[in-house]
């Protein structure tokens, strides 16, 4: 699998981009990969979307469904849209360094 | 060949994008002869098998031929199509929801040369590009899916079981042969993508075997609650496993619960279950969807398991070629395979097929397996 070095950190991804550890996660991440992402700069309320994901995946093992990422962070799936314009599961998970989303997507 | 950009700024990605349009609507397509009698047909014939007729209330007539496609197919091929509709139909062509496609013409003089033009086409190892037929009493196109072309869950080909089936039953497809048309369906997975659980004749992927379970990357892989609950019988549960010293989170499964649906697999790509010698092929049959006399109807297993013969399947054209012909000598017209079925009864359809009825048939999924055994004494010996 490929290896992306950046700012010093090495990090192991998979052919679409997504970590392929959880723990390897660090905030120089997030800057590597907002540019493919279509994201100028990291704002407040993307960091909210990011810090959920990651808080309920650590405690719960799976992403969140959509409905309970909208309802927790009280964005609705259009304004999740305009933050990471690829969406909640290519976007603002690979972001925050969650599994890459499966089944028939 | 070099980079060649379309007009998008990667750097500005939003920048100009149009999004949410929608298809283009139908009718900017539409032959003249369609568009003017739209809502307005008053019957139908087919006049041969593959070449229909629509008579409008102003006597306008459409002359729609049908012609078999493989589904999967190049731009060259379209582009050949393309030529088709232009000299013959004034460059109006439509796919059917089986993937036929369909050119029509708005009088009877024009069929003849489009008839001849359409057979006298052939690919360089002989095949027909655009045979006629597909219509009435027979076997049209075959539903199916991606297959060892494209998709990571298949336990067999789509295209290749497609072509060779398409092969046996080619005079049921240029002729009426049968007492109602038959549907046959191929998946290559039991996702079922497309229509076997509903169709005269399907042709299912299986395994035969657990999944793989890959300990060390399964945890930072998949999320290990989705795969647990992929599970239809329960087998899966999370589990810790230490490998070389090190201990990884991740599931076990319970062999002897585990019917090999590969579920898990599409939820986790650490559970990988392929198996060229495992994997091959369940066939159902009997199944419907339209409402004509009897309601719809699932297709019901009766072979367990076929081996995958690529490229050629022959044991599963031939169980296709016996049912085929059993069902055609034997059943009534009108009749679909399952009504035939359902008439003579199940035990009489396997007399007759001389397919082997064993123990795997038998459903014993849940509390409505119950519904599928006999609670009657009505029973031919």
């Amino acid at each position: 699998m490929a290896q992306v070095e950046y700012e010093g950190k090495t990090f192991e991804v998979d052919e679409d981009g997504f970590l392929l550890k959880f723990e390897d996660w660090a905030p120089e991440w997030v800057d590597y990969v907002k540019e493919s992402e279509g994201i100028k700069e990291i704002s407040e309320e993307h960091q909210k979307v990011l810090d959920f994901l990651q808080d309920y995946y650590k405690k719960n093992g799976i992403a969140p469904m959509v409905r309970i990422l909208s309802k927790i962070t009280g964005y609705k799936l259009k304004h999740i849209y305009e933050l990471f314009p690829s969406g909640p599961g290519k976007g603002a998970c690979k972001m925050a360094g969650l599994p890459k989303p499966t089944g028939c997507v | 060949m070099a980079f060649v950009s379309s007009g998008y700024n990667p750097d500005k990605p939003m920048e100009n994008r149009n999004s949410d349009i929608g298809p283009r609507k139908f009718d900017e397509f539409l032959p003249p002869v369609i568009k003017k009698n739209f809502g307005a047909w008053k019957y139908h014939e087919i006049l041969e098998p593959g070449i229909l007729v629509h008579v409008a209330e102003s006597g306008d007539e459409v002359y729609s031929v049908r012609c078999g496609t493989a589904r999967l197919m190049s731009v060259v091929h379209i582009k050949e199509m393309c030529d088709i509709a232009d000299k013959h139909c004034d460059g109006y062509l439509r796919f059917t929801t089986r993937n036929n496609v369909e050119f029509m013409v708005d009088s009877k003089d024009k069929v003849d040369a489009l008839k001849a033009d359409l057979l006298s086409r052939k690919f360089n190892g002989g095949s027909y590009k655009f045979p006629i037929g597909g219509t009435g009493a027979g076997v049209s196109n075959i539903v199916h899916t991606q297959g060892w072309v494209h998709c990571h869950t298949p336990a067999t080909d789509a295209s290749g079981t497609v072509k060779v089936i398409m092969d046996e039953l080619f005079d049921e497809f240029t002729g009426h042969n049968m007492p109602a048309p038959v549907r046959i369906a191929v998946a290559c997975c039991l996702n079922m993508c497309g229509a076997c659980h509903c169709s005269d004749i399907a042709v299912v992927g299986i395994h035969r075997k657990p999944p793989l379970i890959d300990h060390e990357h399964l945890d930072n892989l998949c999320e290990i609650p989705l795969a647990v609950a992929a599970c239809p019988t329960g087998a899966v549960r999370p589990s810790k496993v230490e490998v070389d010293g090190t201990t990884y989170k991740t599931v076990a499964i319970k062999e002897e619960r585990c019917m090999f649906c590969g579920n898990c697999y599409t939820m986790c790509p650490s559970l990988p279950l392929s198996d060229s010698e495992g994997d091959g092929i369940a066939l159902m049959v009997g199944g419907k969807i339209s409402n004509r006399i009897s309601q719809p109807k699932f297709s019901k297993v009766v072979v367990a398991y076929i081996p995958n013969e690529p490229p050629r399947w022959p044991t599963l054209t031939k169980t296709i070629r016996t049912i085929v012909d059993v069902y055609s000598k034997e059943a009534n017209k009108y009749e679909r395979l399952g009504d035939w079925a359902e008439r003579i009864g199940w035990e009489r359809f396997f007399e007759k097929t001389g397919i082997k009825f064993t123990k795997h048939l038998i459903d014993d999924f849940r509390d409505p397996a119950y519904y599928t055994w006999r609670q009657s004494t009505q029973f031919k010996f």
